[in-house]
């Protein structure tokens, strides 16, 4: 009897083992949970140059309908190294990922980073535009 | 299956028996000297961070022996390269007062060098001293490791000595607290490390690596500014150059490095040879404005023969002024 409770028991915890290891939460191709919301929009933007000081002459203004967001900077930022913060709204991420200084120095063409929510549905690119403080 | 369960109680009993003798209290282990009972002694390196040419390295040079076994003579000290001028064996011995201020009590002759040996004669009474050995690092010395011999002698003749290092010289250079002021000497060479005035500058050209500016212009943050003579005319208004300079320095601000060695604060960040070894600022511009106290700039020179940093100690808005210093690694 014994020897039959051992000889099913044994199966039985691996097929236990093999169901709890089952994916229940999607993830998305860089591991992060995708989640239900579909809220897509940034909620602060933080703009720091190379000394990891803030170059912001006075707080960004974040336009989420026209998806903009207008920074002024300090007269002579090194426009060529500098470091985007973006708050985003719970559960989403930022398109391109920010791996290091940023070149901002192209002010006529401003870049473009895209939104993407929680659920991973909505994509909304917002515009940085920069402005440097003149004397 | 009786005498398995036997076996089981037997074990757990055994176990037992000897948990309670391990804790048994009155088994105290036995005391051994770590080292030898006698003439002794011991070194500790008091001094961090990267030993550069100009600066001291300093010791604690501990040595006793029991009074039966006789007293002090004499100390000394052997660097694989002689110290520069202002090495000495420090002949007081230091003991720490109650209000925690070191009291000196004087042991010996002063020291005296030769070459590369220190050394204080004792001239106290004593079987045990603690002396401080300062061994200022020799231009001889960049870039290369350095060794010490602590040796103290006994009245019986009895020798102990003791080895440290070796330590790596770093290739650095280091200048302290130059004084720029708008309007006078304001021109920087990275190659002499000194400040020069506008008609010194007039004589070096090539030299002159950044300009000190302070201005204070409506609406904008200008304030303390070092910009390359090369930089664009607004990041150096109403400044005229000497002829011919025409350097293009790159300049990247930093902020929160306040280096021991060139700001004399508590904070215990080093810049060493590796910093320099390791900057990337070939993206960086030509000018750094709005620099404030206790802030500093990354600097590489036209000809990629420098990297330095240069430190800001203290500003002056009404002076028109700044106290920098400055640490520089030659490629």
């Amino acid at each position: 009897m014994k020897r039959y409770i051992k000889l099913f028991s044994i199966p039985l915890l691996y097929a236990v083992m093999l169901v709890s290891c089952k994916q229940d939460f999607p993830i998305d191709e860089d591991g992060l949970l995708i989640t239900t919301r579909a809220e897509c929009y940034v909620s602060n933007f933080e703009l720091l140059g190379s000394d990891f000081q803030t170059v912001r002459t006075k707080n960004p203004v974040i336009d989420t309908t026209a998806q903009t967001i207008a920074v002024e900077v300090f007269f002579g930022t090194d426009l060529k190294n500098l470091y985007p913060q973006f708050s985003l709204v719970t559960d989403a991420k930022l398109d391109p990922k920010i791996t290091g200084p940023v070149d901002f120095s192209d002010l006529v063409t401003p870049k473009t980073y895209t939104v993407i929510s929680g659920n991973r549905k909505v994509r909304k690119p917002y515009t940085v535009t920069i402005t440097v403080q003149q004397p | 299956m009786q005498h398995r369960s036997y076996l089981t109680y037997t074990l757990v009993v055994l176990s037992l028996l000897a948990g309670l003798t391990a804790c048994d209290p009155s088994d105290h282990p036995t005391v051994t000297p770590l080292k030898k009972v006698g003439f002794q002694n011991d070194v500790i390196k008091r001094t961090l961070g990267p030993n550069v040419v100009g600066l001291e390295m300093e010791f604690a040079f501990a040595m006793a022996l029991p009074a039966t076994e006789g007293k002090l003579t004499s100390a000394q000290v052997e660097a694989s390269i002689g110290g520069a001028s202002g090495t000495y064996l420090e002949h007081r011995s230091y003991y720490t007062n109650g209000s925690g201020n070191d009291i000196g009590v004087v042991v010996g002759s002063p020291s005296s060098s030769e070459g590369k040996i220190t050394k204080v004669n004792f001239t106290a009474d004593t079987s045990a001293a603690t002396l401080r050995y300062y061994y200022k690092i020799p231009e001889g010395a960049r870039g290369q490791s350095v060794s010490f011999t602590f040796t103290s002698t006994s009245s019986t003749g009895e020798v102990v000595t003791y080895n440290m290092g070796p330590y790596q010289i770093a290739k650095m250079d280091i200048v302290l607290d130059l004084d720029v002021k708008d309007g006078g000497a304001q021109y920087i060479s990275i190659a002499d490390m000194k400040v020069y005035t506008a008609a010194e500058a007039a004589q070096m050209p090539n030299k002159i690596d950044l300009v000190y500016l302070y201005r204070s212009i409506p609406n904008i943050t200008f304030n303390h500014a070092l910009v390359s003579p090369a930089t664009d005319a607004q990041y150096r208004p109403g400044l005229t150059l000497p002829a011919g300079l025409t350097n293009s320095t790159k300049v990247r601000k930093e902020w929160g490095l306040r280096d021991f060695h060139l700001a004399r604060l508590q904070y215990g960040i080093y810049i060493d040879d590796l910093d320099f070894e390791k900057l990337t600022i070939s993206t960086a511009p030509n000018y750094a404005i709005n620099l404030r106290a206790e802030s500093g700039a990354w600097v590489e020179t036209a000809d990629g023969k420098y990297r330095a940093y240069i430190y800001m100690n203290s500003v002056n808005n009404t002076a028109k002024s700044a106290k920098i210093s400055m640490k520089r690694y030659t490629l």
